[in-house]
């Protein structure tokens, strides 16, 4: 076990002040692409709920948030394969990008994390720091040395993610049945 | 003319996904002959099996079953059920009872025998994993990666990290009432765990991180940052 501190223990407590945290996965066409393997090519698919079907995800409790939902198709030939669903979402201080695919039988892959970025000061609410990263892209591969910090912390939970990807399993069940995936 | 080099870059494989109840992240630095990308699905993948064996949620686990049942039932585990088992009453008997995945229903109520069969003593004892599974499937993981070749790489379960090879990866301490996070350090072949319990945070580090998670529960409930469990162990505990 090799450890070293960074000063004392001082260092992690509350008297040094707190940093911003980031690291990025993979980018959305990247994480496409591993759920997707053998498709030819992406395009972006737009998904426009209606008041009937907003009120339709209400009643399944979970809560529509948005109507407009951009996917990517994954096609091969003429043949959709599936779709892949890219959201953020907020708990307390963090904003995390993730990647929901669901293949045309409904079966749902792995999960993929885009993107984690932990904020310092409860920025996490403005507009402008959100900003920052969206549509930032990023790359699967990174150097040693670069950005490779671990974050430890005893209440990281995944509900946020779990509860997104239900909205979004919802939402394509949804969309599906009316005939509006292609 | 001055020409900067750039030092050789050494391209790592990390990936995350939600697991175990929190972000699951993976990396693994490439390696001779090996795939790292496809070795670190590999440790996903195992994530799942162990995850799923241990829940006490999932109605097909050795734990559901076992919580489920009547007095008198037997159930036969598999090896990572009674590694982890094991492991938890070494950690019971050691630390006196403050460590007890019977969550206080009932220590005494179950025990595994040599043939790897779980005994349920009486009626109400139920078993709940969670302080301790989290660190085991960060371990199997780590195991997972290197029996597919990978020689250097972590594993980290929203702060039950396990860092292996020939790198030392910064930690840093999630501000748990503020947000952001703060430097603590460097990590290289060991695990470390942060934990709360009773308002208290307390993060251990130790060779194994099924130890540094398990560890971290007895120093937040003892309030002894230096437990002598921890020399046992070969770990080392800070209270915040």
């Amino acid at each position: 076990m090799r450890i070293a501190l960074v000063g004392s223990i001082a260092a992690a407590s509350a008297l040094a002040p707190a940093a911003a945290f980031a690291v990025d996965y993979l980018s959305a066409e990247e994480a496409a692409r591993l759920m997707f393997p053998d498709a030819e090519r992406f395009e972006l698919h737009e998904i426009v709920l209606d008041a009937a079907q907003l009120q339709a995800l209400d009643a399944r409790g979970v809560r529509g948030r948005s109507a407009r939902w951009q996917s990517l198709a994954a096609r091969r030939g003429d043949a959709t394969l599936g779709h892949v669903i890219v959201d953020q979402v907020t708990g307390k201080f963090e904003l995390i990008g993730y990647a929901v695919g669901i293949a045309l039988d409904g079966t749902l892959k792995p999960v993929e994390i885009l993107s984690y970025r932990e904020s310092h000061g409860g920025e996490i609410r403005l507009p402008a720091w959100r900003r920052q990263f969206a549509g930032k892209s990023s790359t699967s591969t990174l150097r040693v040395g670069d950005d490779i910090a671990n974050i430890s912390g005893a209440t990281l939970s995944c509900t946020h993610v779990t509860d997104g990807v239900r909205r979004i399993v919802a939402v394509f069940d949804l969309v599906k049945k009316s005939g509006g995936l292609r | 003319m001055v020409a900067s080099v750039e030092p050789p870059a050494r391209h790592v494989v990390r990936r995350a996904r939600p697991a175990l109840g929190t972000l699951l992240e993976i990396g693994a630095e490439p390696c001779d002959g090996c795939d790292a990308a496809f070795a670190v699905a590999a440790a996903f993948d195992r994530v799942r099996v162990v995850e799923s064996l241990l829940s006490r949620f999932d109605a097909g686990s050795e734990i559901h079953r076992f919580n489920a049942a009547p007095a008198g039932a037997h159930i036969d585990l598999g090896a990572d059920a009674r590694a982890v088992l094991d492991a938890s009453r070494a950690l019971h008997d050691a630390s006196g009872g403050l460590f007890d995945v019977s969550l206080g229903s009932g220590p005494e109520g179950w025990f595994v025998d040599e043939a790897s069969v779980l005994h349920k003593r009486r009626a109400g004892v139920s078993l709940d994993l969670g302080g301790i599974g989290k660190g085991y499937a960060v371990d199997a993981a780590v195991q997972a990666l290197r029996r597919h070749g990978v020689r250097t790489g972590w594993v980290n379960a929203g702060g039950d990290l396990r860092v292996f090879g020939t790198i030392d990866v910064p930690v840093d301490v999630r501000d748990e009432t503020g947000g952001g996070v703060r430097r603590f350090g460097t990590l290289g072949e060991g695990a470390f765990a942060t934990s709360r319990l009773g308002g208290r945070q307390v993060s251990v580090a130790a060779e194994f991180c099924l130890w540094a998670d398990a560890l971290t529960k007895i120093v937040a409930a003892s309030g002894d940052a230096s437990h002598p469990l921890l020399q046992r162990y070969g770990a080392r505990a800070w209270l915040q």
